[in-house]
């Protein structure tokens, strides 16, 4: 069946859709929102994006991958914001396996060594 | 890791053999996974609930009874260790090392065969290797003991609350693990089969026992266990134990959810194929004998942790010896591995922190007249208004006469012992003397300044 993405913005949608896969192995790319240009407020995020995606094709059978915008500047900073809080994210960009405490944070996204270990590997 | 640094090509074959009871982990070793982490973390959990009693004293009110979860807590705690797997296959893979979770042993000189949980096998050849596989829990050798009791390979990561248990031995892994089962609030029982934490300061352990008696845990001295049958099944069942005296022909039973063995832990050595490298190692034992260098009698092999012959059984040690080895080998540097004056605690209800030489050893090597030994009692400020044991914690300090009254043992009992206990190591390191020891001022309010 091969693997398929979800594009979400936001905490409420992101858990909504996680728990819609259920039961399938779910990863997820967060990252800071993108302008009307397409470019993101989070430098490390456009830095790693095209290194995720270039990985994507090693995710294995059946899962998803959720592609993550959690907002904008302002809204990441805060300390209690709802992925902070709740998902214990702790920067951006962060990619997870998730239900797992497998994940990468920050520069650990930009190495494709890294991110094929999180994708192929228990 | 360290190898890696250097340059070298690395490779780090791990593989856990479950348990009895189906038991197995990630990779970290025992420290991580089935030892000092999620011991510490239950003891804490244990510690927090002493603390809520306490707090009433303190003015804090709280409605509801205070009751403990322990899917909830077991949960948290493999969590956490599994944040730890990730974190180091992580930095093995940063690093460059090969990580291959497979079953490794020596099938031929500079050759290992290692076999993965698929049953696949891989040849590998290298300069040199360093043995680290550790050890697992003894079983008794009795009927039922493999069939129905767990250790501490199974404990932490218990998918029901072991009820009543009966924890069988005296190390230090019977009574951590029983201080933390009776601190969450359950009947638990220990079987001493003769003395409390053997090669620890006997009037430590002692204190230590007494203390765990008057706090809620049974004690069953001076008998055995010979057969262990299950009553009911379920998790937990009923398990009836039956139990010989050792200095007698009494014979008693007694009925538990849970028996935890703790009598003792064997180097995984037998199996890896050290005879087809012609590696010595101590035939009762099972442990390997190595020079000051952690080299073996086979020049390329190297050894370090626990498996080691005469050396000290800690986490810290193991890394120490391991870092420096490869420092040596690697990078021209000569410091070796130091196992004198290394501290070290015992995480029972009362933590008990030592460093250096026990009173009975002391005596034993420089003579009784030769040593002198300041003690004291001391009540922590914390105990005072929850109206907490007040001569329970204590602390003693064992000089060398005629070296200037060197300190060469350190002992203290209470709250924190641990934390306590790591600055003086260091003090001791540098020769801590009596006098000087006296004329440092101590910080009040607290415990270390006895």
């Amino acid at each position: 069946m091969g693997w398929e993405e979800r594009q979400v913005r936001g905490y409420a949608e992101f858990v909504r859709t996680a728990q819609s896969y259920h039961g399938r192995p779910i990863f997820a790319l967060f990252c800071g929102d993108k302008d009307a240009e397409g470019r993101s407020w989070c430098p490390d995020c456009v830095t790693a994006e095209p290194v995720v995606r270039k990985e994507l094709h090693n995710l294995p059978d059946e899962s998803v991958f959720i592609y993550c915008l959690v907002g904008d500047r302002a809204y990441w900073k805060d300390p209690n914001n709802e992925f902070r809080k709740n998902l214990k994210l702790t920067g951006v960009p962060t990619l997870l396996k998730y239900g797992t405490p497998q994940k990468l944070v920050e520069e650990e996204c930009f190495k494709a060594e890294l991110v094929r270990m999180l994708f192929t590997e228990d | 890791q360290e190898a890696a640094k250097y340059g070298k090509k690395v490779m780090v074959v791990d593989f856990v053999t479950p348990t009895p009871q189906g038991s197995s982990w990630g990779l970290g070793g025992t420290c991580v996974n089935v030892g000092c982490i999620p011991k510490k973390l239950m003891h804490q959990a244990a510690l927090l609930g002493q603390a809520l009693q306490d707090a009433r004293k303190f003015g804090w009110h709280f409605t509801e009874e205070v009751k403990h979860n322990w899917m909830t807590m077991t949960e948290s705690v493999q969590n956490y260790i599994g944040s730890l797997n990730w974190g180091y296959r992580v930095a093995l893979r940063d690093s460059k090392v090969t990580y291959e979770n497979a079953y490794g042993e020596f099938v031929g000189p500079h050759t290992i065969k290692a076999t993965n949980k698929k049953g696949i096998e891989k040849l590998y050849t290298a300069e040199r290797f360093i043995i680290a596989t550790g050890e697992r829990p003894r079983y008794l050798g009795v009927p039922g003991d493999k069939e129905y009791c767990i250790s501490s390979d199974d404990i932490f990561s218990l998918p029901y609350c072991p009820g009543k248990t009966l924890v069988v031995g005296a190390s230090y892994v019977a009574l951590e693990c029983a201080g933390f089962l009776a601190g969450l609030g359950l009947d638990v029982t220990v079987m001493v089969r003769s003395i409390l934490l053997r090669g620890f300061d006997q009037d430590m352990a002692n204190r230590i026992g007494e203390y765990m008696k008057e706090h809620g845990v049974n004690f069953i001295r001076q008998f055995v266990p010979i057969k262990v049958e299950q009553v009911e099944e379920g998790t937990p069942g009923i398990l009836k134990v039956t139990a010989k005296s050792t200095t007698g022909d009494q014979i008693i039973e007694g009925e538990y959810n849970t028996v935890l063995l703790a009598i003792g832990r064997d180097p995984c050595t037998r199996k890896i194929g050290l005879d087809k490298v012609g590696v010595n190692i101590n035939e009762k034992t099972g442990k390997i004998p190595v020079n000051d260098e952690e080299q073996t009698n086979v020049p390329y092999i190297y050894a370090i942790g626990d498996i080691l012959q005469d050396k000290l059984e800690l986490t810290p040690v193991a890394i120490q010896a391991g870092r420096l080895l490869v420092r040596r080998l690697y990078a021209g540097a000569a410091a070796k591995c130091d196992y004198v004056n290394v501290p070290t605690t015992v995480f029972t209800p009362l933590e008990y922190g030592a460093c250096g030489y026990s009173e009975e050893t002391a005596v034993e090597k420089f003579g009784e007249e030769n040593i002198e030994v300041y003690h004291s009692h001391f009540w922590p400020l914390e105990w005072t208004v929850p109206s907490r044991d007040n001569n329970k914690c204590y602390a003693k300090i064992i000089c060398n006469i005629q070296d200037n009254e060197r300190v060469i043992g350190f002992h203290v009992l209470g709250p924190n012992a641990g934390e306590v206990t790591q600055g003086f190591a260091a003090a001791m390191k540098c020769g801590l003397t009596k006098e000087q020891l006296d004329s440092t001022v101590g910080i009040h309010p607290v415990c270390a300044e006895v």
